[in-house]
């Protein structure tokens, strides 16, 4: 029925301390009392009290020395000061010190159902922010990036020096390798971590859409644009904007980006003024940009603009001794999702996914434990739980045929597109209709997930 | 309220000092109805000076509590005081009523309960109704329950007349099966 806090009345005048022991237990709070600021000190350090009544008037430590000292050692708990000779001085000084009351004793009775009204309030507010955090900083949290290859080390060492810069940062690695969840990493330990994070994949959406995604749009600018819409670069304001796929943005888009980032003002579609915006980019892509800006397919000037810092993420087949300990997190988090009791993987289960080269990186592990874990029968995932893996593509000990080699290429590059035929082709350079064949040929498969 | 077997809490309602006759004759037929417990309106009783407080003109209700307590009053489990003085307790300014979570004895002013400035016109109907209101809560407060969020519970804690005015005379249903419960026992 009630909201139930434990309470602490600090008052030398035993009558005071026992009149709200009674109207505080009859509330159903629990309550306890001490009769100078030392013995409140002492019981705090014993109990962590969430609310304090704290005289103002007492011998020794008087309550606004024992304000000061409470807030400095328990910042998160509530102190009420109350006086019965109330000055405006003493009030100010109390608000200023961190008090979240100032009570004149004796008070009206539903002056105290007020305060505590507000009490309540507050200490549900920061129920909730600690909440939210603590859920945030589980989403954000450095350690969901699992590794200890030394590669992914250094990631870990490099994440908290890039993130106190504001400079840009481009994120390169294969795809399922773990690109947003670093620069989520980034953001969460920079200053901007209380502003928003917004991610946008510029290879899924569009370029016309992305324009508008982007910039945001005046009412009627263009067929569709039936109410005005801010851009993300205007929400992201504060905060860390992540472009995944950044190779994927077209020229123009990368000539009208590469101004906003110089200028920090956009301009939305159909609009003529511009706004200021402040946000950091973070970008990523796996393809090689360099090579690109070589064959001038990418412009130079955006490249640099958007490569301050790199990050290179390895993918999951050059970090193998990770394989094993991200198996385990996944194995628990879809136990514990899906509340099947399958207690471990085998050995030679182990074994079988550390050899697999695991094309679609840390993505394709997770979906194939999520998997296995579904389907399993038995409280242990065994090598047959993992049977749907493609064994042609385990690593093949001593020297291999151009015709292995061909065939274990085209998987990759293909898992690498998506498993998108076109781009593959692109990319290996030969006609769609010739990789489709070869795919038949090698009797390749995407994974079933 | 419905409580079947309570009958083993025999409640007296006692006037201290001068009061209209109707006053505890009305609270006892209030807790006899909504609580289902054995009430009996018991002859009146001296209040006691001491409990006066000259730096406020009002009367102490723990004072006033703590002598009620050492009265003789052997076959009563509970007992519930009417007074027609201002009471106060040191931290509040008055207080309606008071009474110790789970003790025996309980205390209604209705010096506050009264708007009418006219002491020889007849007992409003309302001013019964705030004065049964005020004894079943702090009955609630003898059997053991604390005060209640819900603002249209009688164990809700209201310092203002309009709030008690806003109060139905009803327990939610958490306070009312607590009730229940403890009046089993």
């Amino acid at each position: 029925m009630n909201e139930k806090m434990s309470i602490l009345i600090v008052d030398d005048e035993r009558i005071i301390r026992e009149s709200f022991f009674h109207w505080f237990e009859k509330s159903g709070h629990m309550v306890d009392t001490a009769s100078s600021g030392p013995k409140a000190l002492e019981k705090l350090e014993k109990l962590p009290f969430e609310l304090l009544f704290v005289d103002i008037k007492m011998p020794g430590m008087n309550g606004i020395e024992l304000l000061g000292r409470v807030k400095e050692e328990y910042p998160d708990t509530i102190v009420i000061i109350m006086t019965a000779y109330g000055s405006i001085e003493t009030a100010v000084t109390a608000m200023k010190l961190g008090a979240s009351d100032y009570l004149l004793k004796p008070f009206k009775p539903d002056q105290l159902s007020l305060v505590m009204e507000k009490v309540f309030h507050q200490h549900r507010l920061a129920s909730e922010y600690h909440y939210l955090k603590a859920q945030l900083e589980e989403k954000t949290r450095f350690d969901n990036i699992i590794g200890q290859s030394p590669p992914m080390e250094d990631i870990f060492k490099i994440i908290p020096e890039v993130a106190v810069s504001e400079s840009s940062v481009l994120i390169l690695g294969e795809t399922g390798t773990g690109k947003e969840l670093v620069a989520k990493a980034i953001h969460a330990k920079s200053r901007r971590s209380n502003g928003p994070f917004m991610a946008i994949n510029c290879g899924a959406i569009p370029d016309t859409l992305l324009e508008s995604e982007l910039f945001g749009h005046q009412k009627g600018a263009f067929t569709g644009a039936v109410n005005h819409r801010k851009g993300l670069l205007e929400v992201v304001s504060g905060g860390t904007l992540f472009l995944d796929e950044i190779g994927e943005i077209s020229p123009k888009m990368q000539v009208d980006l590469l101004r906003v980032l110089e200028e920090k003002k956009i301009t939305r579609i159909g609009e003529r003024a511009p706004i200021d915006v402040d946000f950091r980019l973070v970008s990523a892509t796996r393809r090689d940009l360099e090579k690109e800006v070589a064959e001038r397919e990418f412009r130079e000037d955006f490249y640099y603009r958007v490569n301050v810092i790199i990050i290179h993420i390895p993918p999951l087949r050059k970090r193998r001794e990770d394989i094993p300990l991200l198996a385990e997190h996944f194995l628990q988090k879809y136990c514990h999702e899906t509340t099947k009791k399958v207690d471990h993987i085998s050995r030679d289960a182990t074994a079988v996914l550390t050899d697999y080269d695991w094309p679609g990186n840390v993505r394709e592990l997770e979906n194939a434990l999520e998997r296995a874990v579904v389907l399993s029968k038995s409280r242990t995932l065994g090598v047959e739980d993992f049977s749907f893996l493609n064994p042609t593509f385990s690593p093949v000990s001593g020297r291999r045929s151009l015709r292995e080699m061909e065939k274990e290429y085209i998987q990759e590059i293909w898992a690498e597109c998506g498993w998108n035929v076109t781009k593959a082709s692109r990319i290996l350079d030969i006609n769609r209709v010739t990789l489709h064949k070869m795919i038949k040929r090698y009797g390749l498969k995407r994974p079933a997930s | 309220m419905n409580a079947q077997s309570s009958t083993r809490i025999r409640l007296g309602v006692v006037a201290l000092g001068k009061i209209p006759e109707i006053l505890p004759k009305s609270i006892a037929a209030h807790i006899s109805g909504y609580l289902n417990l054995n009430t009996d309106v018991l002859p009146s009783r001296e209040l006691p000076s001491y409990a006066f407080k000259r730096e406020r003109l009002q009367y102490d209700a723990g004072i006033i509590l703590k002598h009620l307590e050492q009265e003789h009053l052997p076959n009563y489990e509970k007992i519930i005081a009417v007074v027609a003085v201002d009471l106060f307790v040191p931290i509040f300014t008055h207080v309606f009523g008071e009474a110790k979570q789970g003790g025996k004895c309980g205390l209604v002013s209705v010096y506050r309960l009264n708007d009418e400035q006219d002491d020889s016109a007849p007992l409003p109907p309302l001013l019964l109704e705030r004065a049964a209101k005020v004894s079943l809560h702090e009955t609630g407060h003898l059997l053991n329950l604390v005060h209640c969020t819900d603002g249209r519970c009688l164990m809700h804690f209201s310092g203002k007349l309009a709030d008690l005015d806003g109060m139905p005379l009803y327990f939610c249903r958490y306070c009312g099966a607590y009730l229940r419960d403890f009046l089993k026992q």
